[in-house]
């Protein structure tokens, strides 16, 4: 019994938490992904850059002498604009084509391999680290975990709690719901339809921002690091439901629990595999992942 | 019977196949090869190899996008499967050039089918992402295999001579092997073309523009799709056989999303569904990948410029746009 | 009287005219230069390693060229851009090989890269060397008759490094962490054999995926061990983040934190920040090397760069006397001559005198144990040459 307990806090538990804090990454990035794919249909292969981009605009922030907590608040304010250009720009160009699903494939994904080497251009390729801005370590049930990593999943949950209020329970939320839904029903009754497109964009794309500064610390920052999570936040998307708020969380925290607990047990170069194992099994087998789509019938 | 109804419903111009470019490029090709040889341009005929090889990938790219509507995003698989496989089979089998592509076309088949079984089922994004996965998951396999020489990638295949009856082309022969190449690349290029014009390759074609009027003429749209996944599939493996060949070694960064990635450029840059544009296409970006890298190291800002231009004002590409010009 | 004259002045004119032409050819054939090829990463994430490489060899280049070239032959550098990819390497060492016919080749720094354009010199019938690449395999088992390399390998470093470590911390405990691929176990598993013959006691080792975002998921493994020493193979951004977690987690606390040499490097040093303190590795050179020789290398490099040289800058500047040595022993620059004349070869370098082993053509060369100090690497040991190599494995030749 005593060896059980043991083994629960002293093996599993350090990798539930640590599985909880990349999920905090990853299921911010999820959700923008599932809003812009759920409210727009478009697949932002581009959405990692804009991760990255956030971290960098943060470095840059923190270079001119501002704050570590203004400038979380200020990068997301700085992404919203610059998202509705690309959409409003971009994005809308090939939206009306009837190979609408492809184009904007193609085309964010030209947009990430642009964004990614400007960022080598102006940022150069050596890594970056903004100094943790809650230093030191907390003790919990007789682990160590750094207080950073801590707050870190607290704001991940108000965050996510503050986007699912918006999205379910606000007047503007249920605009893009309905924009999504029918656009044309939308448009008639006098929503600037494409507006709110191109104001759901720059929504999804903010979150990824402000997952990259608060980040940062954690993780690092450097010129390919828009790949570091794009590949599991598409896994998620996928297994929770394009589209579904509810299916990136909970397949969110699903899939980095399996990957922190599957390093326990298999050698953890096949972590990420088995992630993206799971993701074809389901796109096999149930295509509209767990929880369906949000606006979509 | 009912096969016969498809090919009255399809006319000419529905096929955007244009058999007067692939000559033109055939001649282009071989003055070039000939410019190469007579002024002793050695590094240029082996790059034009190169960009012939990429282009049998992009090839296999268009064809599953521009002809069956189905884009992938892992195509690169096949390429580096039919690689280390070639690898394998001349390195430390021994085998000559001939039986060892044979021998790859078929893997390559056997293996299409496989992944075809589980990529298939998906349509359109899903279907890009299953094919990045299958790509990713691969990649990350030969990378930390030691039997096929991991991180650094399988070394020291030897130089084969491809045998042509009383003839013996060494693939060190630069201007010898360019042509076998483009040979092997047109060849592979005229049986799609002949496929294409058969009632099955028509029905395959419609598979773009409709598959579920397809069903509803009584055709089963999975086994276009299947087709269409095998013949895409065995087309990369065989080009990425060539590649040691050429080349000497075969490494992991022939199966990264890099490779895969590069062949979807190629693809929107030279006309997606034309085929011959994906050979256009590889041309094109391994010539502004040496212009353009002579003056500036951040060359994919520029392709990647390129690249969402040609996606946004011209979704059929250069040879598209040509095309809609008469 | 005019004509004889006019006839005379223009026999001697055309004489002249005749006489000078001849020796210009002649002059031209002796005055060919000699061809170095430099295929090195120019543009990427290895940059500043080409740039280090460029500096040293364009250092070297004017020296020997003020001093008369090689054999009365001037020496030419031609740079190509390596992207730090085997397949770039190839074409681009293909180019200088058959369009620039260059008569040697140096620059290439991934391992990948070196073996795949190694093979190339074998089918070109040329000699390379690298400067930088330090898997063991190389000069191991895919040795090449064709591939030198001046610099030390992994497994000199290694022996470096244990050396140190048996003397600074006898019979400690040792946990290493590698990043999961081929060059990651090997120096994992040289560094482990190299400690273990001399003591120190392994309690653990660990190979986490490369590019791994999150090394916390070991650190209970790694707590549990209770290591007095805790040494690292990973490079670049892996080790900025396994550092800066480590600290996070307090794990760096009374542990030496050792490592290989690339781990870190002037190009994450500064993202590492202060979790880079106390770091200790081996290494074939540090500028602070108190020789005359080593000092005036060092100011002449600062003179013209306006930065200090690190290693990949030393051995380069090194390279172009290497080769320098064994051409003007064999008097030709033909391959099987340099070669031959190369195998053996002793040749003086910042680092103090080398010698290129005949069995596996990798330099024997003294090593330096380093440590990072308030933001700096300083020595804090020395290795002898024959101290600090193993016995050739290659069986090539």
């Amino acid at each position: 019994m005593n060896a059980l307990l043991e083994t629960l806090q002293f093996v599993y538990a350090p990798q539930v938490v640590n599985g909880l804090s990349l999920g905090v990454a990853v299921i911010l990035m999820a959700l923008g992904l599932t809003i812009i794919f759920g409210l727009l249909d478009v697949i932002n292969m581009a959405h990692g850059e804009f991760y990255a981009l956030g971290a960098y605009l943060g470095m840059s922030l923190l270079g001119i002498g501002v704050g570590f907590w203004t400038a979380l608040v200020l990068v997301p304010l700085i992404m919203l604009p610059i998202g509705y250009l690309t959409e409003r720009a971009l994005i809308q160009r090939v939206f009306h084509h009837k190979d609408r699903h492809i184009l904007t494939l193609l085309l964010t994904f030209g947009m990430a391999i642009v964004l990614e080497d400007l960022f080598k251009l102006a940022f150069g390729p050596n890594p970056l680290r903004p100094d943790t801005p809650i230093a030191g370590a907390t003790e919990l049930f007789g682990m160590i975990f750094p207080t950073y990593r801590l707050f870190l999943m607290g704001v991940g949950v108000v965050i996510v709690a503050a986007v699912w209020w918006v999205v379910y329970r606000t007047r503007l939320g249920a605009m893009v719901r309905a924009a999504a839904y029918d656009r044309h029903m939308t448009a008639s009754l006098g929503v600037p339809v494409l507006r709110v497109y191109a104001g759901t964009f720059a929504f999804g794309v903010a979150l990824a921002g402000l997952a990259g500064v608060l980040l940062a610390p954690v993780y690092s920052v450097f010129p390919t690091m828009g790949k570091d999570f794009i590949l599991m936040a598409f896994s998620v998307v996928i297994v929770g439901g394009l589209g579904s708020i509810k299916g990136a969380i909970i397949a969110g925290l699903l899939l980095t629990q399996v990957q922190a607990l599957s390093s326990l047990y298999i050698s953890p170069v096949w972590s990420d595999p088995l992630v993206f194992g799971i993701m074809v099994l389901v796109l096999m087998f149930r295509p509209q992942g767990l929880f369906g789509r949000l606006g979509h019938g | 019977m009912a096969d016969y109804i498809a090919v009255q419903a399809a006319p000419g111009p529905r096929s955007r196949l244009r058999p007067g470019l692939a000559a033109v490029f055939v001649a282009l090709a071989l003055a070039g090869g000939l410019a190469g040889w007579l002024t002793g341009n050695v590094f240029y005929l082996r790059l034009a190899t190169e960009a012939l090889i990429f282009g049998g990938l992009a090839m296999a790219v268009d064809l599953l996008l521009g002809i069956a509507g189905l884009l992938s995003l892992g195509q690169a698989l096949f390429f580096g499967f039919g690689a280390y496989l070639a690898g394998l089979l001349l390195r430390d089998a021994g085998l000559s050039f001939w039986p060892t592509l044979a021998l790859v076309a078929l893997a390559g088949a056997v293996l299409g089918a496989v992944a075809g079984l589980i990529a298939i089922r998906a349509r359109g994004v899903y279907f890009a992402l299953i094919t990045f996965g299958l790509a990713q998951i691969a990649a990350k396999a030969v990378y930390n295999v030691q039997a096929l020489g991991a991180s650094d990638g399988l070394m020291g295949v030897p130089v084969v001579a491809v045998g042509l009856g009383p003839w013996s082309v060494p693939a060190s022969d630069p201007l010898g092997f360019f042509l076998v190449v483009l040979a092997i690349v047109m060849i592979m290029y005229g049986l799609l073309s002949y496929l294409l014009n058969t009632p099955f390759g028509r029905n395959m074609q419609a598979l773009r523009a409709n598959a579920q009027r397809l069903s509803f003429l009584g055709f089963d749209p999975w086994r276009y799709k299947l087709a269409a996944f095998v013949a895409a599939a065995v087309l990369a493996a065989v080009a990425g056989a060539l590649y040691p060949v050429l080349r000497g070694f075969a490494s992991p960064e022939l199966l990264y999303f890099q490779t895969s990635g590069n062949a979807v450029i190629t693809v929107v840059l030279g006309g997606v569904g034309t085929l011959i544009g994906s050979l256009y296409g590889s041309v094109i970006l391994f010539g502004l990948k040496s212009v353009i890298g002579t003056y500036t190291e951040h060359h994919l800002i520029v392709i990647g410029l390129l690249f969402m231009i040609a996606v946004i004002f011209f979704p059929a590409g250069l040879v598209g746009a040509l095309r809609r010009r008469k | 009287m005019h004509t004889l004259t006019q006839r005379k002045l223009l026999g001697r004119l055309v004489a002249a005219a005749l006489f000078a032409a001849g020796s210009q050819a002649a002059l031209a054939q002796d005055a060919q230069p000699i061809r170095i090829g430099v295929v090195t990463p120019l543009s990427g994430t290895y940059a500043p390693i080409g740039a280090q490489v460029k500096m040293g060899l364009d250092l070297a280049l004017a020296e020997i060229n003020q001093g008369g070239g090689i054999m009365g032959r001037k020496v030419e550098l031609l740079y190509e851009d390596e992207e730090a990819n085997p397949q770039v390497a190839v074409q681009k060492a293909e180019k200088l090989f058959q369009q620039s016919k260059v008569d040697f080749l140096t620059g290439t720094v991934n391992s990948g890269a070196t073996l795949a354009v190694g093979q190339v010199a074998e089918r070109n019938d040329k000699l390379i060397s690298t400067t930088v690449s330090f898997s063991d395999a190389i000069t191991g088992d895919k040795c090449s008759p064709n591939v030198f390399r001046v610099n030390a390998k992994a497994g000199q470093q290694s022996v470096a490094l244990a050396a140190w470590l048996a003397k600074e911390k006898p019979g400690s405990s040792l946990f290493l962490l590698g990043p999961d691929y081929e060059m990651g176990r090997s120096t994992v598993a040289a560094f482990k054999a190299a400690a273990q013959q001399r003591g120190v006691k392994p309690v653990g080792e660990l190979f986490a995926p490369l590019d791994s975002k999150d090394y916390s998921s070991y650190f209970g493994q790694i707590r549990a061990a209770k290591p007095q020493v805790f040494y690292t193979s990973t490079a670049g951004n892996d080790t900025v983040r396994l550092f800066s977690q480590m600290a996070e987690y307090g794990m760096n606390k009374n542990v030496t934190m050792v490592g290989v040499s690339g781990a870190i490097t002037a190009q994450n040093i500064k993202a590492i920040g202060k979790n880079a303190e106390g770091f200790v590795t081996g290494v074939g050179y540090s500028p602070e090397i108190d020789t005359p020789e080593n000092k005036q290398f060092v100011e002449k490099f600062q003179k013209a760069n306006k930065v200090l040289p690190d290693l990949y800058g030393a051995d380069s500047y090194g390279v172009l006397y290497f080769y320098k040595a064994a051409v003007e022993k064999a008097q030709s620059t033909d391959t099987a001559k340099v070669r031959k004349a190369m195998e053996g070869l002793q040749w003086d370098t910042p680092q103090g005198r080398k010698t290129m082993r005949a069995a596996d053509h990798q330099a024997i060369q003294d090593m330096y144990v380093v440590k990072i100090q308030d933001g700096e690497f300083s020595i804090v040991s020395k290795v002898d040459g024959k101290d600090a190599i193993d016995a050739s494995v290659c069986k090539r030749w």
